[in-house]
This record gives C-alpha cells, structure tokens and sequence, in this order.
C-alpha cells in the first residue's frame, strides 16, 4: 500500500519544493536530535566535572594543593567557564606557590566579575608577596568595596584589616590611619574587634582614636588587661599623666606578668615627679629635682660617647659637655635659691642632652626616659 | 478616416490585450513558482541547509571525540600509562581495519578529497565517506592520535553538502561547486570562525577566487556557526589574554620567531614530504599495523612525560598562552607534535593538521616569547601573545593559506592590534617556507596521490600574458567615421593594406576592406560619409590589460582587432590579429 502511493507520487517527491520541505522536515528533526544529545552530553560533562571539584575541594581543604590542582584542571575540562573551578584553581595554585598561574586566573575572573571580592583579595595578596605594594592597596580596596555575599561585612572588615597590616608594614601610618578610622566608623561594639583596633590605632601613632577604642573596651569589660595596657600606653603617649598612670597601675594590677605596663608606669610615675614646672610645687622640692635631673643629664653624657666636635662648629657653640661642666658647680639648691633663672638654664641644658644623647645613643630608659618625655612635654614635640 | 480610426482602436484594444495576456503569463503562479524555484535562487537555500546540517553534524562529531575520549583515555588530567599506551594502540589497529575495508576515502586529512572532489569527480562525494571520516577520526582523535578535528569537519561537511547536491539535481556547474560550500561550512563550525574558513575554502579548496559562489559559502558558514554555536556556545577553544604592542622594536622580536616558525614549517613539510611516501610504499600488510604503530609511539612519548602531544591539545594551547609552561618546555613541546603529528598523519590515521599546527605554533611562538624574555627582558609582548602570532606563523609556513593566517589570528584574537605582529612574522614565515619548500603541503600531498589539482598559490606567481604582449603598433591606414569614401579611397592607393579600421562615433569602431571601398566608390557614392556606409561592420575592442586569452575570443573572427586606451576609447594604442596571438603564445610556451 506505501509502495503504491510512493510509486504514485514519485514525481511530485522530486520536485524541488517538495525536497525543500522535506530538507526542513530533516533539518528539524536532526535539530531535535542533537538537542538530546547535547543535553546527555552536557548533563555527563557536569557530572563529571562536579565530581572532580568536589574531589579538588576536599584535596584543597586538606592542604594537598598538588592534587588539588590536578583536580580542579580536570573539573575545568568538563566546565571550563565554571567560575568556581577557576577560583578554586587559583586558591590551590596559590598553595602550591604557582602565583604566576593563580594571578592568570584571577585576573581571567576579575575581568568576568570585577566585583567578585575573594578575587580582588586574592590578587591583592599576590601582589603583596611580589613586592607590587601599589598593585596591592588598589586590590585591597576593591576587596573592600566588592561584594561578599553572604558575610558581606565580616569579610570586608577582614579585607581592610589586611590592607591596614600592610600599610603598617609599610610605614604609611597617615593611610593607615585613614583606613582605621574608616574601619572603627563601620565596627559594632564588640570588644574584641575594638581592642584590635584599638592596638592598630596605636601602631598607627593615632593615640587619641586609640585610647577612644580602648575606652569603650573597658566600657564593656573594665578589668580588661590588655585593654587597660593600651588605654594606659595610649594616654601616657598624650601625655596624660593622671589618667595614664590609673590605667597602667590597673593594667599591672590585672596582669602581673605585664613588664611593659610596669616598665610605662614606673616611667609615668618618673615624668609625674621629676617635672619641675608643675604647678603647685614647693620651692625647695622644685630645687630638688632640677639637681637630680642635673645629675642624670650628666651620667647620662658620660655614658653616651658623643661623636667628635669639629672646631668650627666648636667655635660657633660650646659642646654638651662643657656646657654641663660649666654650669655645674652653681646648679646646686642653695644655688638655685639664690638665682631662680638658673633653673631654666640647667632644665634647657637636661632637654638638650637627652634630646641629643637619645639621637645618638638610642632610646633611654628609667629617668632619663622621664626627662626626655618631659622635654618632649614642654617643647611641644 | 472613421474605417482606419476604428481599425486603429481595434489595433489598440487588440495590442492591449496581447500585452494583458502577456502580463498574465508573466505573472501566472506557474511561472512565479519556477522563478522561485530557479536553480541559482536555489542553490543560495541549499547553502543555508547545507550550513545547518553540516554545523549539526559536527557538534556530533565533537560529542563523538570527547565520548571517545572519556572511555578510551579516562576523565582525569593526568593519564595512566597504559591507557597511554594501549588507547592509541588499539583504536590505531581498529582504525585501520576500517580505513581499509569500508572507508578508503576517509584516510588522511580531508582537505585533498575536497578539492579533487571539486576538479575532478564533478562535485561528487560518496556520503559513505563522512561516516567514515566521522568514525574513525573521532576515535583517532579521542584515543590521543595527535590530530585535530577541523580537516575531517571540513570534509564531512563536504560529503553533506554533496550529497543535498545529488539529491536537489543540480546542474554540473552547480554540483561541482557545491562540496566546497559544504566545506566552508564543516570547517567554520569546526575552528568557530567563519571569515577564516571561507578565506581557507577559497584559498585551498577552490584555488582562486570567484564571486560566484563567494555568497553560497559565505551563508553556509555563517549558518553552521550558528548552529555550533547555539549547542557549544560561542567561546573560544582557549582563552584568549590580552594583546598589546608597546614599542615597535619589538617587531624584531616577532620577525625572529617568523624565522624560527618558517624553518619549523619547512621540517615539518619536509618530514611528510618524506615519510608519507615511505609508508604507503610498504607492504599492504604494513598499512594495517602503521596507525596503531603510531599510536604506540605517540603512547610512549606521552608516557615518557610529554602526554600533551596526545590529540588536538587546544587545552595545553590555553595553558601555553597564559604563561604556565616555561620556554625550555613548550620548545621541546612543539618538537615532539611535530613528531607525533608526523607519525599519525603519515600512517594514514584519519584527521586534521589544522589543530597540530596551531598547537606547534602556539608552542613555538611562546617559546621563541618566553627565550626572547630571558635574553632582553625590557620586552613586553606577554606569552599569550607570542602563542597567538605563533600559531599564524605555522598556518603561513606550513599550511602556506597566508590570507587566512592573518584573518584567523584576528578573528579568534578579536583584537586588531595584534595585525602588525602576524603580518611581519607571517611574511617572514611564509618567505621562507616558500623559498625552501618550493610545493605547498596539500600541493604536496595530491601529487604524492598522483593527482594535479590547481593551486592558488601557484596561480598567485605565474606569469599571465596580456594583450600588450602580443599587440602590434597600429598601421597609419585607420579612418574617420566622418571622413567621405573618396577621401578614404585617395588615402588607401599607395598603400598595401587589405582591411581598414575606422573609428565611428560616439566611441566604437568599425572595419571595411579595401575591396569594399573600391566597390562602392564605382557605385558613385564617392561623397558619401564612412560612418553613413553600411558595409563597415562594428568591431569589438581590447584593452591592452585585457589576459591574452580574451583576445582569442575575436581574433578568429575580426582580421584586426584595435586596442584602445581605457580613458579614451578613440584613442588607439594597437591592434591584435590572430597571427601575433598565435606567436606569442608560441615564444610564452617554448621559454
């Protein structure tokens, strides 16, 4: 019966029309073929690529970067714009120490997803190990200003944090001010966070938004030790005696084993008695304390090897030492009494040479930290 | 008057109604269906069905070569040994039994079936050849031969197109001309890159360029890269870095590794021009164990710690282009591809050089990149870049199609700054070559087939004589339209001359013999304007640029023919008769 009507349309079948259709007829059916096939062959490539991440993440986890690397190479066989495998790749390579590698894949990922803030914070991070320290705080920026779903700020925090740690690193304290203080204005009341902060600050020489930080620790948690060093360094650095030495007596109080609070308190305590323009002091006590300090500028000088004075500049100005030889037989209490302007000499003379012998001879310690903290105080330095 | 007048109206009612008849016919479906149905409009539809199903047909091809992948060499990256070994081993062995048996048109790259397909066999290719294109390069693809998937993309492609061809009826002119669309339409759907498969169809396929078919390749490209690109996406093979150049001294640079990439062609070519003879002159026992030999060989090298030579390695280019192999490496890369390609292909395993040689190129440019870095290390051409140049450099040496090296690095680069550096290294890639290896690779091969097919590249560098070669100054005795027969009559007596030229108005000319003349002056029409005459007979005109071939169209039939200026018509610069034709195509032959 088909044969029949085969044979009695044959003519018609041959004609071109009726090829055309039939191509059209073929062409989609082939086209749903394909489909099918596409569709078996993708799910099958997804597998298998699926399987190898998890193989590479459970490698990555584990610290094993080289089989990592193999696996993650082999996921991106089956899904090679799979952004995760790429990522992932790069993490692993980084672990392998294949930064020339990983940063080709992140800037592949950045271009795809400048937003993405984990490729900015990796690529900021290679930057930071090749030395490329411009490169760096721009990666850490983008970091910080991407997205980071879900823990969005958590992870931004994080960022800036890093990017801090490097420009202390780095020795920009300004920009890393700049980004504390940023950080502090978006930070919660968590003690822990305002205690690193408040650390940071100090590291950073912003003593004022340090002491602020350590302030609302022990807001929170007033027996804090590490809180109450800071707030105590932090205030003794502005020169707040009173309160610097509450907070370092505390701080030694709450952590005996804290030498450095100790060592600060014991300096505090130095400034606060030795300073002879404080006001409301007795005469004789004043006079007291110009001698003693008199006397350390001294053997201060004796210890510190000064280096040769050439004669010109001799000629121009009498050295340290003379100086202090000459004006010592009248720095004496009776002397003082007798002439009260000698004191501002001796004490200008005490500043000179500590300023001088810390320059030369490195930081002091005890007393003649005391006095240069004094100097400091009064010279507005 | 009335009579006449209504005769007139009659004539006119009976004029109207011939040309309304006329106008029906013209416009009757019968004759719009054939006008639709014309062959030439035809064909043009039969370009787009041949794209479609050729770019269906190789997205199977490459489902075909990642399954045969998968089962044969495993899923991972790194490869076991044995799979190594015995993959391409067996696959060659079964390959072989095949090629032998039921596909002999299969073996090889596809691109010579092609062209002989074209010039030879009027456009016919049995269909049974693309099944076993498909079958056996997907197997020797997926096992690790090193090959790659485009040659037998280009061919099936081909065999689809030819078979629509036989099954539509077309005409001889058409069908010939049809397995090169089917061609251009395999291999745009194959590389993704439509421009570089029409340049390479016209460039190696059809060998000269010819507007006649340049539409129906053109649709059936763009038609199977949609196709491909609606299943496989429209992503690159490998990923393609950013391109720059920042200081023109380092063209240098790219010139050097045009060097380095021509020589490497000329090895290459030199190597199948070589070995591929010596392997088909073997025993007929042999040609069933050489591709399975080969594959044990290439299994070995990969075992031996270079598995990236095994198969087409598009994902070891990606890797090469962005800096993850050092130059000590990709240099002893791109020379065992070209080992192992040279053993797959001279075995008779079926499969393209288009990828070896992308892959070699690759190789070689960021080599001769990563080597130029070590030595002057103010360059900044990345390695990525040196790849892409790389890869137009083999395409310009070995596979010698320089048009489309160029458009090729361009369209899978999509970055124009990178022109100057192909043209510089290409020119010098293809200079060399072809000073040191006078026959093209596919010239080579259909002459190792025994078979002489046109060659564009041949055609591109020989001499083609013109009209001026064979054109003589023109004879005093050439007449004015206006001039009167007495006068011409007086100008022609003292003279020898049998046939005359005339120059009629506005700009054609004319011929008359002098018998002619003397004939009619006698009638008494002496007064009598030339151009008035009847007897002066128009003559066709060359131009002195005209192919010498063209003026064998008339010379036979006109005694004289002029050649004028192109400027000015009137103005004439010689003449032609067939004697002087005849000659110089004698002296053309003779040395």
């Amino acid at each position: 019966m088909a044969s029949h009507i085969i044979a009695r349309y044959r003519f018609h079948l041959r004609q071109r029309p009726a090829i055309l259709v039939g191509l059209t007829v073929v062409a989609i059916a082939f086209f749903l073929a394909v489909t099918g096939l596409s569709r078996a062959h993708q799910a099958q490539r997804q597998a298998l690529g699926n399987r190898w991440f998890s193989r590479g993440v459970a490698d990555l986890n584990a610290q094993r970067f080289e089989a990592a690397v193999t696996d993650f190479r082999a996921a991106l066989l089956y899904s090679p714009d799979e952004y995760s495998y790429q990522l992932n790749l790069a993490e692993a390579l980084i672990g392998q120490g294949h930064r020339a590698q990983a940063w080709a894949y992140l800037m592949n990922l950045r271009d795809r997803e400048p937003d993405d803030g984990l490729v900015s914070l990796e690529l900021a991070r290679i930057a930071v190990q090749r030395g490329e320290t411009d490169d760096a705080v721009r990666y850490y920026h983008n970091a910080v200003y991407a997205a980071w779903p879900p823990q969005q700020e958590v992870k931004r925090r994080d960022a800036r944090l890093e990017l801090i740690e490097l420009l202390l690193r780095n020795g920009a304290k300004a920009q890393a001010q700049g980004e504390l203080i940023a950080l502090a204005e978006s930070l919660g009341p968590d003690p822990i966070q305002q205690e690193r902060i408040g650390e940071l600050f100090l590291r950073a020489g912003d003593y004022q938004h340090a002491l602020g930080a350590f302030s609302d620790v022990l807001k929170a948690d007033p027996h804090n030790a590490a809180a109450l060093a800071g707030a105590g360094y932090a205030a003794l650095e502005l020169r707040r005696l009173p309160i610097a030495q509450q907070y370092l007596r505390a701080a030694v109080a709450a952590n005996a084993n804290d030498a450095a609070s100790e060592e600060r308190l014991r300096t505090t305590q130095l400034v606060m008695n030795l300073d002879p323009f404080r006001r409301q002091i007795p005469v004789n006590e004043r006079n007291k304390i110009v001698v003693q300090a008199f006397q350390t500028a001294g053997e201060r000088l004796r210890s510190c090897k000064m280096p040769a004075v050439t004669a010109a500049s001799a000629g121009a100005r009498p050295t340290l030492k003379d100086a202090w030889a000459r004006l010592k037989p009248q720095i004496t209490e009776q002397g003082l009494r007798r002439n009260p302007d000698l004191m501002e000499t001796a004490m200008d003379l005490v500043f000179r040479i500590e300023r001088d012998t810390s320059a030369v001879c490195g930081s002091p310690t005890g007393t003649d930290l005391a006095l240069l903290l004094i100097a400091n105080m009064h010279e507005g330095t | 008057m009335q009579p006449e007048s209504n005769d007139g109206k009659e004539l006119g009612e009976s004029a109207h109604a011939r040309s309304a008849s006329a106008w029906i016919q013209e416009h009757s479906p019968r004759v719009i269906w054939r006008s639709v149905f014309r062959e030439d409009r035809l064909f043009l539809v039969l370009s787009v069905f041949i794209g479609v199903f050729s770019g269906l047909s190789v997205v199977c091809f490459r489902f075909a070569i990642d399954w045969s992948r998968l089962y044969l060499l495993g899923t991972g990256v790194v490869l076991t040994p044995v799979r190594m070994l015995l993959a391409p081993t067996l696959a060659g062995l079964v390959i072989a039994f095949l090629v032998i048996h039921f596909f002999p048109a299969a073996r090889g790259s596809g691109v010579n079936q092609t062209k002989a397909a074209l010039y030879i066999f009027n456009g016919n290719i049995p269909f049974r050849t693309a099944i076993g294109k498909f079958v056996t390069a997907a197997l020797a693809i997926g096992s690790g031969h090193s090959l790659g998937p485009e040659d037998p993309s280009l061919q099936i492609g081909a065999c689809i197109a030819s078979a629509l061809g036989r099954q539509m009826r077309l005409h001889r002119d058409h069908m010939r001309l049809i397995a090169p669309i089917g061609a251009a339409a395999g291999l745009a759907a194959a590389f993704n890159a439509p421009i570089s498969a029409v340049l390479f169809v016209i460039e190696e396929v059809i060998g000269r360029w010819t507007a006649g078919i340049l539409g129906s390749v053109v649709l059936s490209a763009v038609s199977s890269v949609v196709v491909m690109r609606w299943f496989l996406g429209s992503e690159s093979l490998f990923r393609i870095p950013a391109v720059e150049l920042k200081r023109p001294t380092e063209l240098i640079a790219y010139a050097t590794l045009g060097i380095i990439g021509g020589l490497a062609s000329v090895v290459f070519s030199s190597g199948v021009a070589w070995l591929r003879p010596t392997c088909k002159s073997l025993p007929r026992w042999t040609q069933y164990l050489q591709p399975a030999i080969a594959g044990l060989l290439i299994g070995v090298i990969a075992v031996l710690g270079m598995p990236q030579v095994m198969g087409a390695g598009y994902e070891y280019i990606d890797q090469a282009m962005h800096g993850q192999f050092t130059w000590e490496f990709l240099a002893i890369l791109a020379g065992l591809k070209i080992l192992a390609t040279l053993l797959s292909f001279v075995s008779g395993t079926p499969g393209g050089m288009f990828a070896p040689t992308l892959f070699i190129g690759a190789m070689l440019g960021a080599a001769v990149g990563g080597a130029q870095h070590v030595l002057l290390p103010h360059l900044t051409g990345s390695a990525g870049t040196y790849a892409l140049v790389g890869m137009g450099v083999l395409f310009a040496g070995f596979l010698r199609a320089p048009m489309t090296s160029v458009f090729m690095v361009l369209e899978v680069s999509g970055n124009y700054s990178i022109i100057v550096p192909v043209l510089v290294a290409n020119t010098f890639a293809y200079l060399i070559s072809r000073g040191l290896q006078p026959v093209a690779i596919f010239d080579l091969l259909t002459r190792q087939d025994g078979l002489e097919l046109p060659s564009l590249e041949e055609q591109r560098e020989e001499e083609i004589l013109r009209v001026e070669d064979a054109m003589q100054p023109a004879h005093d005795a050439v007449l004015d339209a206006d001039e009167t027969l007495d006068d011409a009559v007086k100008m022609l007596d003292h003279t020898e001359i049998d046939q005359v030229l005339v120059r009629l108005r506005p700009g054609g000319w004319g011929s008359v013999s002098k018998g002619q003349l003397l004939t009619m002056a006698g009638e008494g029409k002496g007064g009598a304007a030339l151009g008035t005459l009847l007897s002066i007979t128009p003559v066709p005109f060359l131009h002195p640029d005209h192919p010498l071939e063209t003026a064998l169209r008339y010379v036979d039939r006109w005694p004289v023919v002029p050649v004028v200026n192109r400027a000015d018509f009137r103005k004439l610069e010689g003449v032609v008769t067939q004697r002087h034709v005849l000659e110089r195509y004698r002296e053309f032959g003779e040395g």
